[in-house]
């Protein structure tokens, strides 16, 4: 107890900055990496939901970030966008594309989520997602059978929470997309 | 001397096992062992903060006051801790994203701060440098092994290799936090049963 409290302030403040410099060439040297990584990461995931389109562009509507994608002539081909909602365990994060003049979904990827490994998790496979491929917009409901109309979206067996989380996140940014491009129009 | 570091080494390993005998460091083991590729890039990650703390605390334990040394110890892991998050996310993304918020958390697995306290702050560097050496492959294998058996029984892989055909019902509760659990209890009870026979 016999040490003195600015020794204490000392040690901790010089423990402060060097960590502080360090750090700070170390972020430096990393962060072009991660933000290439990032961006690849996004392009990839708006690749996937829009395949017909050639390049993108970042537009920004009603406070909302949309991807728009041109084929090599310039026609608008599909519009995407993030959209996240709660899922069984956490937040789910997906991208949709869609189709505006034909007011068609392209496909959604899923980006991010936490669902039950095995079960919820297979929201990221390719025989639930296909239950979004070429469907009209509209209200969508989740079926424990095999879909008959094309509104309905078929549930992943034990799993039907995920699969009704996904289904409401897919649809209200089908919502958000035709609110900012004048849906239905 | 050279005995001794050895025996610094060794103790990790096995007779003082972070996970199996001193049972700290309990939340990344539950937590990532789902996967053989999870569970080893854990372990390195551990092992490399749990190394370069503990040579830069033996290296300056001179001149940390005693009363603050828990906040300098915590201080200097989470700068290794950082620095590590970054490296990971730049050079190794696909390992940054599924292991993603438990490299930040290393900061507070308790092996590590309990090293500094134990071994570190009280022993010449070259024998920090053995302990964490151990320590960190003591870490290293047993959540290799917990993620193998985890990985093997739930989904019949192992480093993502698929060894049992699809005729294989996947056990999804080995991969659930349950079969963390189970696998962690069936390993301590084998490894306390060799070391009975041992004595």
């Amino acid at each position: 107890m016999d040490t003195k409290i600015s020794k204490l302030v000392l040690t901790l403040t010089v423990i402060g900055i060097i960590s502080a410099v360090a750090l700070s060439f170390v972020y430096q040297w990393t962060n072009p990496y991660i933000q290439k990584h990032q961006a690849e990461a996004r392009q990839q995931a708006i690749r996937s939901v829009v395949p017909q389109a050639e390049e993108f562009e970042e537009v920004e509507k009603k406070g909302q970030t949309f991807y728009e994608g041109y084929d090599e002539v310039g026609n608008r081909v599909g519009v995407a966008m993030i959209a996240s909602g709660p899922g069984y365990q956490n937040v789910i994060e997906l991208m949709v594309g869609v189709n505006i003049n034909e007011e068609k979904i392209y496909g959604i990827k899923i980006l991010s989520h936490e669902e039950t490994p095995g079960l919820g998790a297979r929201i990221t496979g390719q025989e639930y997602k296909s239950n979004f491929e070429d469907k009209p917009f509209g209200d969508y409901t989740v079926v424990k059978r095999a879909p008959q109309t094309e509104l309905e979206v078929e549930a992943i067996a034990g799993a039907t929470i995920s699969s009704t989380s996904v289904t409401k996140i897919v649809e209200s940014a089908v919502k958000q997309i035709q609110n900012a491009y004048g849906g239905g129009a | 001397m050279l005995k001794r570091l050895f025996k610094d080494f060794k103790n990790g390993l096995w007779r003082e096992n972070p996970i199996i005998v001193l049972v700290i460091g309990m939340c990344p083991t539950l937590a990532v062992t789902n996967t053989v590729q999870n569970g080893l890039a854990m372990g390195i990650a551990t092992s490399f903060v749990l190394l370069s703390s503990e040579i830069v605390i033996s290296l300056f334990k001179k001149y940390i006051p005693n009363n603050v040394r828990i906040p300098s110890f915590i201080l200097i892991i989470a700068t290794f801790v950082t620095f590590t998050d970054y490296f990971l996310k730049a050079f190794f993304p696909d390992i940054a994203a599924s292991l993603s918020l438990f490299i930040p958390l290393i900061v507070v697995n308790c092996l590590i701060l309990g090293r500094q306290e134990a071994f570190a702050s009280k022993n010449p560097t070259h024998r920090a440098i053995a302990d964490a050496l151990g320590m960190g492959l003591g870490f290293t294998w047993v959540l290799v092994v917990l993620s193998a058996m985890r990985e093997f029984f739930g989904m019949g892989s192992i480093f993502g290799i698929q060894i049992l055909g699809s005729w294989y019902p996947s056990m999804v509760i080995m991969i659930l936090p349950a079969g963390a659990f189970i696998s962690l209890g069936i390993l301590v009870g084998i490894m306390n049963a060799i070391k009975r026979r041992g004595n």
